[in-house]
């Protein structure tokens, strides 16, 4: 390896700092964050003194406690539906006879709702709830909860789709053909072979499908309910009026538990002989 | 055995649910949307009209205060999304070329954190920063740089900063994704035949990673121009953006077809930016094939094999010298 032997140029002593300095941009206001929580005073922003006051009275506030439930709730709604949908779509897009039109189709539908800006499906799906639910009599959909997942998976289904199409496609659907010569049944093939492939994009698509719904604040501030107000909509109504340091005490609390899903999450994936860069790729989504 | 296995997963039948989600919870949504853009709203209680259709509530966007709003948005898109690319840039180069492999996953983890931490909770860390009686406040105030408190909360200035962190992690993903699979192997090549490390990066990695580019702007510039969370939240009454106007319509002055015609103004644009974004990223890669050209002798394969290709006399392996990467650079710094 060249590379290790000459010695390091200017460009590169440069190029150590500037990494250094967006690791510190990167993490400059979650630490802010994670240090504020541990503030005793009234409000966040002002400093007070040291303890864990926020924690304990977080955890005790039924009103955010319900909403981190809320929250939870509507992501592994949204993860279980969007991948279900992400998967047929995007096997389905995958394995498409070549000069078909309804793949150019789907695919044109779908990077649609990608550059539809959030604020528009907002106020595109408030009134088509209040239609379906009041005018149609279609009483689901003025439950809070039910709500919330029919909206998040309306934009997280493109993104598994994507990342699911992405993963078949470089796989070579042979394996799935010598299946069925060897007298498999279709459903069996699709089951026993197929689904299995694409595994790796189910799995990085649910987790993605999850995240998006779990930090989702503008499409839920439309079509949320009185009852299931998601946990960033209650910190953004909290915004409005007087931040205190609970806010910061249960995010911290509930980033230290995704962290430690996500890591146990790459170890699952590093004892079945993934790289780690792989293994972030394919958590990231990409 | 070959089409009875397509019929079942090649035909679109499997992308049923998928089609008839996204046509029952996105496309008739929205198309609601376009037609309440063309009525009105006839008084005090009532949301919309569709009795009278009319190209008014268009006119009406077309106003002064939407125009300048517009295009503080615009200006604070566009230099968003270029100063996520400037920071990017290097940074994701540094990652996939510099950072030794064992090492990398772990630091892409670590870029992903503010990913995964909630969007408006990070926002909340920028306010904390940026406030007059904070802490980088006090700091600067006490070591004489500042003669009075911090003044950039609630102003353009703190939106643009809070965009830029907020959006940057995005720009990041795909330009490591894009930077890292051009591979050590073109850049050895590259180094092999001569290039300097500027010249590799110029011609080798920044062109085969274009695709992270434009993927990265994009991802970056469309949830920017409709984010309104960030300026909520930083910008205070100075920072509006567009998209809190349209909220407004529909939660506070309950004007559903002013909102929603100006709704349907920021989508077109959106959508323009896309297009426009998708024919400029052709002709990029046109201009880059034409001008970073190879002429190999027939037969063989791009990508010259390193070690051979330099071993050759000049011009046997790679025909044409200029301006490609090639043996006729001098001074590379690859001794």
């Amino acid at each position: 390896m060249p590379e290790r032997i000459r010695r390091r140029s200017l460009t590169d002593t440069a190029l150590w700092v500037w990494g250094a300095v967006v690791f510190v941009f990167l993490f400059l206001p979650i630490a802010v964050i994670v240090l504020y929580s541990f503030n005793n005073g009234r409000l966040l922003a002002s400093f007070d003194e040291l303890g864990v006051q926020a924690y304990v009275s977080g955890l005790q506030n039924d009103v955010i406690i319900a909403s981190v439930m809320t929250s939870l709730k509507a992501a592994t709604g949204t993860a279980l539906l969007a991948t279900v949908l992400g998967t047929f779509g995007g096997i389905a897009l995958a394995r498409a006879t070549k000069g078909a039109k309804w793949p150019v189709l789907l695919t044109a539908l779908l990077a649609l709702t990608l550059v539809t800006p959030e604020v528009v499906d907002g106020i595109a799906m408030l009134p088509w709830f209040v239609t379906l639910g009041v005018d149609a009599g279609l009483t689901p959909f003025n439950n809070g909860l039910f709500r919330l997942v029919i909206a998040h998976t309306a934009f997280s289904t493109a993104i598994v789709t994507f990342i699911i199409r992405a993963r078949m496609a470089g796989i070579d659907s042979s394996l799935e053909e010598a299946a069925e010569d060897l007298g498999a049944t279709k459903w069996r093939s699709f089951r026993d072979v197929t689904l299995p492939l694409a595994g790796p994009g189910i799995f990085a698509g649910a987790l993605m499908a999850f995240t998006l719904s779990l930090d989702n604040t503008i499409l839920s501030s439309f079509v949320q309910q009185p009852g299931y107000t998601p946990w960033p909509v209650y910190i953004f109504s909290a915004v409005r009026v007087a931040l205190r340091p609970e806010v910061a005490a249960i995010s911290t609390a509930m980033l230290v538990l995704t962290l430690l899903a996500l890591a146990l999450v790459g170890l699952v994936l590093k004892r079945s002989g993934n790289s780690s860069s792989q293994i972030v790729k394919t958590m990231a989504g990409s | 055995m070959t089409s009875r296995f397509r019929k079942f997963l090649g035909d679109s039948a499997l992308s049923f649910p998928t089609w008839a989600y996204m046509l029952f919870f996105f496309a008739l949504p929205v198309a609601l949307v376009m037609w309440y853009s063309f009525g009105f709203k006839p008084d005090q209680f009532t949301t919309h009209s569709m009795e009278q259709l009319s190209l008014g509530r268009y006119r009406e966007v077309v106003s002064p205060t939407f125009l300048s709003v517009f295009t503080a948005t615009l200006r604070i898109s566009i230099v968003g999304t270029l100063a996520c690319l400037v920071i990017a840039v290097p940074f994701a180069y540094w990652l996939a070329v510099k950072v030794p492999p064992g090492r990398r996953g772990l630091l892409l983890a670590l870029v992903l954190v503010p990913f995964w931490t909630n969007f408006l909770v990070r926002t909340l860390g920028w306010q904390i920063i940026l406030s007059p009686d904070g802490f980088v406040s006090e700091a600067l105030q006490g070591i004489g740089l500042l003669g009075s408190p911090l003044d950039i909360l609630y102003s353009r200035a703190a939106v643009q900063i809070g965009v830029i962190y907020n959006y940057l992690p995005l720009m990041i993903l795909p330009l490591f994704v894009a930077m890292d699979s051009a591979g050590v192997q073109l850049r050895e090549a590259s180094a092999d035949l001569g290039a300097g490390k500027w010249r590799t990066f110029f011609q080798v990695t920044l062109p085969l990673a274009t695709p992270g580019v434009i993927s990265g702007c994009l991802l970056v510039f469309i949830p920017l121009t409709g984010d309104y969370i960030t300026a909520s939240v930083l910008g205070g009454a100075n920072g509006t953006m567009i998209g809190q106007l349209v909220a407004n319509q529909f939660q506070n002055a309950q004007n559903w077809a002013l909102g929603s015609a100006m709704a349907v103004v920021l989508m077109l644009f959106t959508l323009a930016v896309v297009v426009i974004t998708a024919l400029l990223a052709l002709v990029v890669k046109a201009v880059i094939k034409y001008v970073g050209r190879v002429e190999l002798p027939t037969g063989q394969h791009a990508g010259p094999d390193a070690g051979t290709a330099a071993d050759l006399p000049e011009g046997s392996g790679v025909r044409q010298a200029e301006p490609a990467v090639s043996g006729t650079t001098t001074g590379g710094p690859h001794a």
